[in-house]
Parts: C-alpha cells; structure tokens; sequence
C-alpha cells in the first residue's frame, strides 16, 4: 500500500492558450528544460475561452489538479480575453476554496511565448504542490 | 386481528428485537426535521412528530437508483444486473396517509404490460408498522381523500399513541408474523382497546380541513382547454417541491452515468420532462405542466384506478414556496361552472 | 403598516383605472399562518385582495422578468435592487414596469417560529406593533418580531428601494453598522477540511427540486446548465458530487448579481442554508472590484467589464 502511495504521481490538466503559454511550453520543449510529465495539455485559442465549467468537470472526473495558462495582461492576442478571464478566474478560485476544494489543486499563470523556462517552473510548482496534497477526493464522483 | 401494548419506554427494545432480522427504518430528528432513515444502534427512532419531511417513497424509489451497469469492449457489451435480493425492512411509524400512499403506487407500478421490478422487488421484503394520528395538522385533508387518521390501509401493523403506551394493533398475517417472536409483549386490555377508539374517532373529527371531490373528475375532463389553467400557473416557479416530497409522484429520469444506467427522480413540473430530442416541447409552459399534475391526480389516475393519485397528507401545501395550495385548485375546480 | 396596504390598493387601482398598466403584481394573503401568495390583479374589483405585512417574503421581480405587458409591481428594497439587476442585464425593459417601492423593515422567517416551538403547530399568527402573537391547539406566544426576521433582513443596508417609480410611505432611515458577511467570515476563518466537511452535511439533505433556482429572479436562462444534455455538463443525480457542483455553479452564476434577498433559503423546503452559499459571491465582489449589485440602471455588472489594474495576486 505505502508502494502504491509513493508510486501515485498527480495528474494535471493543463489549458494553454495558443499564442502564448502553449508556445511558451513548445519552447520550454525545444531548449529541452526538464519538467515534470504530470501535465497532459488541452490547447485553447485564448485563455478567455476557458469556461468554469471545464475546470468543474476536471475536478469531478478526478483529474488532481488543472492549470490554466493565457498570455500576459496587455499580450492577448484578442486584446482583452485574458482580462475578462482573469475576473472569472478570480471569482472561481475564491469560491472553489470556500466550498473546501484545496486552492492548490486549481492554478492559473501567465506564460508568454519566449518564457519557456518560465512554464517549466509553473508546472513543476503545481506538480509539486498537488503531489503533496496527494489524490484528489472532494469534489471526484464515485 | 389481535392487540398487543407495549410501555413506550421499551420500544426501542422492540426495534432492537426487529433489527436482528430486518433493516428497520423509522423517523429519526435531524436537524430540526423529521426524515426516515435506516435506524442503527447509535440513533433512536422517534415516533413524537407530525409527519416526515420526505415521504417514505425514497426507500423504495430512491431519488438516485443504478438500475444495471455494464462494460462495453470493441465487439461486445455485458450487462451486469443490480443485486435484487435485499434484506428484509421493517418500516416503523409510517402514518396513515403515507402507507396509503404505498397502496396507490403498488398498483400504478405492477398494473400492466410493465413492471417496476425495482420498486416491487424492495415493495415486496418490506412490512409496514403504521403509527395512528392523534393530532392532524390543519394542512391534513386525508379524510377527503378516503384515508383516515387511523387508517390501516397498507399497514401490517398499526401502532396508536395512547398516552404512557403503544397500542398495537394486527392488521394482516405479515404483521402478525412479525409479534410472534416477540414474547414478551402484554396482551391489550379492554380499556386500552376503548382508548384507542376513543382517540382515533377525536382525530377524525379535528381534521377539519376538507375538499369536497366528487365532481371534480368529471368537471376536469371537460376542463383541457378551460382559461382557468392560465390564472392557477401564473405564480407556479416550476420548481420539484411539490412533487418531490408528493408520496405519490413516482416519475423518473433516466440517465447514463460512465457505464451505468441510472434512474433519478423527475418531476412534471420542469421545463425538461416532455422535452424531446427534436427539440419540442408539448409541454412548453407553466401551464400545460400545472394541467398535468392537476390531471394525473384527480382525473387520469381516477380513470386507470378508481381514486385520486392524492392521499391528502398535506406536504406540498405546507413547503409550496409561493403558496400555492392544491386544495384551493381543486375548490376552483369543484366551484367552476362548465358546460 | 395598514397604512401602506392602503396606499398599495390606491396605487394600483389609479395605475390599472388610468391604463399606465396591464397587471399588478402584489401579494394576497395566503392559506396558512404567517404567508403571502403573490397576486396578479387585472381587474379593478380584485385590487381590495392586495395585502402588505411582514409575511410579504416572496420576491416579485421573478415574475416580471419575460413578461411582455406593462406590469405594476410591489417591490421591497432587495426586489426593486433585483429589477435594476435584470434591466442592466436586459431582460426586463425599464419603462415597461412600474415599480411600486415599499421601504422595508424585514419579512418574517417562519422556520425560525417552528423552530422556536418545537414542533407546535401555528394555527393563527397577527403580528403587530413589532411583536408576533402566535396561537395553536392549547398555547399562545408572544415573540419579538426582530429575533424572527429573515437572516439576509438582520443585516439589510438597502431597506428603501433604489429605484421606484411610486414610494408607499416614508424612506427608512439607512442602517450601516450591520456586519453583513460575519457568517461567511466565520466559515472562512476554518480550514479547507472544516469547510468542505461543512458545506458536504448542509447539502446531503439537498433534494434538487431546484426551488432555490426556480424562485432565484436571476436565474432565468431558458435551459439551466444543469438540464442541458447536449452536452451533458453536469449529473443531474443527488450523488454530493453532483449536488456540490450545481450549488458551487449556481453561486458562481450569481456572482456579482445577486444581492441576498434570501429567497433560496425561505424557498429551500429542506431548510439548507443557502445563504450562507452566495453571500461568499458578493463579499469577493465587494472585496475585488467594491461593487454592490443592483443599486442603479447605469452600473456595469463585474463579470461584463475588467480594468487592466485588477487584482491578480493568485496567478502564477
């Protein structure tokens, strides 16, 4: 059991804009920086397309954590999707923590498309943190 | 017919006695309210209530029921049935309109081509100990509806508060069955027996809220495009009160959960229940689903059954959000003139 | 008070006999102790069955959304607040409805009164003078009308209706001193652990009857998220999953509109604090972007709207 237990690596489902962050992740794969291959990527065209309801449904089909990943404030490749986003985001996180789902398992950064090295530390970070939360639980059906 | 006593202090020992065989489910307070559940050796059924929150409906069509799972592969599927053999439930301090109501829905769900197998197969493990009301509510209209404070309709066994004591009362060989093992229950006295009468004619007489429904059937059937349905939706939410905590209401959902099939409880007063695939709606406003409900209770049903698909328990009146009350409906139905 | 139901009749009466309006949307009184029904009057005849007490809870707004005649409406402080929420929005047209204000002083929770007798039943309840006189089969109580009002009137700072077109009575004076989010302080003061254990026994007794949605003025999507089935968002069975997830959509659906009129919890008949859900919404919307919802016709709704200076500290 205790095996099992260290065995257990986190699964994160991670949305990546197009323009930035999920160039920012090509890049981190071109120059080759090591990250941790927890993350399985779902690449949207802006992080403003990301509905509440995406990251909801992760964390019910038992994914243990999701990160959403957009352009920086002023970057957006459609000018204000990420800003929109960002509101949304925010009300999200604050309520998910309220309702007692873990605020690690829930992640959001901005990531542009030259910081390569940059989307290799974010992933590490929710890797690690949701690796010392262990198995997502609370909001998981059945 | 036989009557038996048993001092209220030792009822919970009649329960203890009946969960060495059976599952027994009873009243329990939780969090001010009232709510059936299965009762275990830390809590203690409590028989000093009004009625339950939620009909005791749930223990036999739960709100949520996986009807079969199944596993597909590329060229194959296997079915893998629900286990259908339960243990037997002993169900203590239904009341009287809520057993009754257990009647009805035998007989809507085994009538016909198809059975509810899933219900009758619980139906058929459970044995019924009723619990008489001595004090109706002034929301109680049972006795309009047939039903009585003390009826014993559906029951096995009846049980009648009768002060320092439980009388009960035999009802069929099931429940007979059910005493025998108990021993050390007193043989009722005449006074008791008195007693009991005594109560059950005084609760009678203070249910004193009543919906005359004599005509009301044949008055609906002549009613299907009357403008009254558009006056009595008007302030209806659509919401599931009503017919969620109705003893009655019975309609089902049914869904794909992973590799489940799954049943849930529906209600006809949603926007969704008579939506189809195509996208219409036959039931598209507040007004055709308040018909229907209407309908199905004091017309359709009549039709299929002969009784109201009501037992006059008084939940929906007393939780309505917005008041609405379904024996001012049928007043209006009863007070309407058409021709 | 009687003063006021005086003048709601007059107002109607003069608002349906001059043609300003079709309907009148106000309260009647109901079948039970302690309960209003909303009313709907078109006739001049039936403005007498008009009534205003402190059992007057049910939110009118709700039903002057999607209504395509010219509606009068009796709306509290909280109802009038939602109107101006559901003009910004669209979905009522501003000079379509004629808003008659009645500055509030609370409406009365009655689960408060069962509670408080132990299961007596209340056969007869008049309340006056700030005091509730309650009779039933063999008692009589007398009970302070300000321990029985509704949680989300405890601690109203907006008893006087923003917008109106007709004011019954006198403006109330404004009280400010009101803690209004000390219940979700407390609850946030716990841990992630406390807090979920909590919320997961407030809602196992949920039953999904969608009252708190169906009474909810803002929820009038035509097809709730939760009954969409192409795709199929959300399970629709009363497995903790599942009823935890339409609560935390539904709080978040309202954020930054609702403004706690405390409908959802006077219509919850399994008597689950909803409140306590959506308050979380409007603190995080005073807290973030200080914005109250529904205090004018010019305001721009939170979600709608972003500043490039918005608070970001949670984002990597």
């Amino acid at each position: 059991m205790k095996n099992a237990e260290e065995k257990w690596e986190p699964k994160i489902l991670a949305f990546l804009c197009n323009w930035c962050s999920y160039a920012g992740a090509d890049l981190a794969g071109i120059s080759r920086i090591q990250y941790p291959p927890n993350i399985r990527v779902v690449r949207v065209p802006c992080s403003g397309r990301v509905n509440p309801y995406y990251i909801i449904k992760a964390l019910q089909r038992g994914w243990d954590g999701v990160l959403v990943s957009g352009c920086h404030p002023g970057d957006c490749h459609y000018i204000s999707g990420n800003l929109v986003a960002r509101r949304r985001f925010a009300v999200l996180k604050d309520l998910l923590e309220y309702f007692g789902i873990e605020p690690e398992r829930v992640n959001f950064s901005w990531v542009s498309a030259a910081e390569g090295e940059k989307f290799a530390n974010v992933v590490t970070d929710v890797v690690k943190e949701v690796k010392a939360l262990g198995p997502a639980k609370r909001l998981v059906k059945r | 017919m036989k009557w038996k006593t048993i001092e209220k202090r030792n009822f919970s020992a009649l329960v203890e006695e009946l969960a060495k065989e059976n599952e027994v489910i009873g009243p329990l307070k939780e969090k001010n309210t009232v709510t059936s559940v299965r009762i275990t050796s830390e809590n203690e059924v409590c028989l000093d209530f009004w009625n339950t929150k939620k009909p005791p409906k749930e223990v036999f069509f739960p709100q949520t029921e996986t009807l079969f799972t199944y596993r597909t592969s590329k060229n194959d599927a296997e079915i893998i049935e629900s286990p259908a053999i339960r243990k037997k439930m002993v169900l203590v301090g239904v009341r009287p309109c809520d057993s009754r109501s257990l009647v009805l829905l035998d007989k809507f769900l085994s009538s016909g081509e198809h059975k509810d197998v899933y219900y009758l197969e619980k139906r058929k493990n459970a044995t019924i100990v009723g619990l008489a009301c001595n004090h109706p509510l002034s929301t109680c209209f049972c006795t309009s509806l047939g039903g009585s404070p003390s009826g014993k309709e559906g029951m096995d066994l009846l049980l009648q508060d009768i002060n320092d004591k439980y009388l009960i009362q035999t009802v069929t060989e099931k429940g007979e069955k059910l005493l025998e093992k108990i021993s050390w229950l007193k043989d009722a006295k005449k006074a008791d027996i008195e007693k009991g009468k005594k109560l059950s004619s005084d609760a009678e007489a203070a249910v004193r809220s009543k919906v005359s429904l004599s005509d009301v059937s044949e008055k609906l059937d002549k009613m299907f495009d009357d403008p009254f349905w558009d006056q009595i939706c008007q302030k209806c939410l659509g919401c599931g009160v009503c017919t969620f905590l109705c003893p009655t209401c019975c309609c089902f959902d049914v869904l794909e959960e992973g590799e489940e099939r799954v049943r849930i409880w529906d209600s006809c007063q949603f926007l969704c229940f008579a939506l189809q695939g195509s996208g219409h709606n036959p039931r598209p406003s507040g007004k055709e689903r308040m018909r229907q409900r209407i309908m199905h209770k004091f017309n359709y049903f009549v039709k299929n059954y002969g009784k109201s698909f009501c037992v006059g328990c008084g939940r929906c009146v007393q939780e309505c959000p917005v008041n609405l009350d379904i024996r001012d409906v049928v007043k209006t139905i009863s007070a309407r003139k058409v021709e | 008070m009687e003063n006021f139901e005086d003048s709601i009749r007059e107002v109607a009466e003069k608002l349906l006999r001059d043609k300003k309006v079709d309907l009148i949307i106000g309260y009647e009184q109901g079948t039970l102790p302690l309960r209003t029904t909303p009313c709907f009057v078109e006739k001049l005849e039936d403005v007498k069955k008009l009534v205003w007490n402190a059992s007057c809870d049910a939110n009118l707004s709700k039903y002057v959304v999607g209504k395509k005649e010219k509606v009068g409406v009796v709306a509290k402080g909280c109802d009038a607040r939602l109107i101006a929420v559901c003009a910004v929005e669209n979905q009522i047209p501003r000079e379509n409805v004629v808003v008659i204000g009645v500055p509030c002083q609370g409406v009365i929770d009655r689960k408060k009164i069962e509670a408080k007798l132990e299961g007596k039943e209340v056969l007869e309840a008049v309340v006056k003078d700030e005091q509730i006189k309650v009779e039933g089969e063999g008692f009589e109580v007398v009970l302070p009308k300000k321990d029985f009002l509704c949680d989300s009137c405890h601690t109203c700072r907006h008893r006087n209706p923003p917008i109106y077109d007709v004011l019954i009575g006198e403006k109330l004076p404004q009280s400010t001193d009101k803690n209004e989010f000390a219940e979700v302080s407390s609850l946030e003061s716990k841990s992630t652990e406390e807090r979920w254990e909590h919320f997961k026994e407030e809602l196992s007794t949920c039953i999904r009857c969608y009252a708190c949605r169906n009474v909810c003025p803002l929820c009038y999507c035509k097809m709730c998220f939760v009954d969409q089935s192409m795709p199929t968002w959300f399970g629709k069975t009363n497995d903790l999953s599942d009823t935890m997830i339409y609560h935390i959509v539904r709080a978040f659906h309202v954020a930054g509109r609702c403004v706690d009129c405390g409908a959802c919890t006077r219509a919850c008949p399994m008597a689950i604090n909803l409140r306590e859900l959506v308050k979380k919404t409007e603190k995080i919307m005073k807290e973030r972007y200080n914005y109250e919802a529904g205090l004018g016709l010019e305001e721009v709704p939170p979600l709608g709207e972003f500043k490039m200076e918005d608070s970001q500290e949670f984002i990597k």
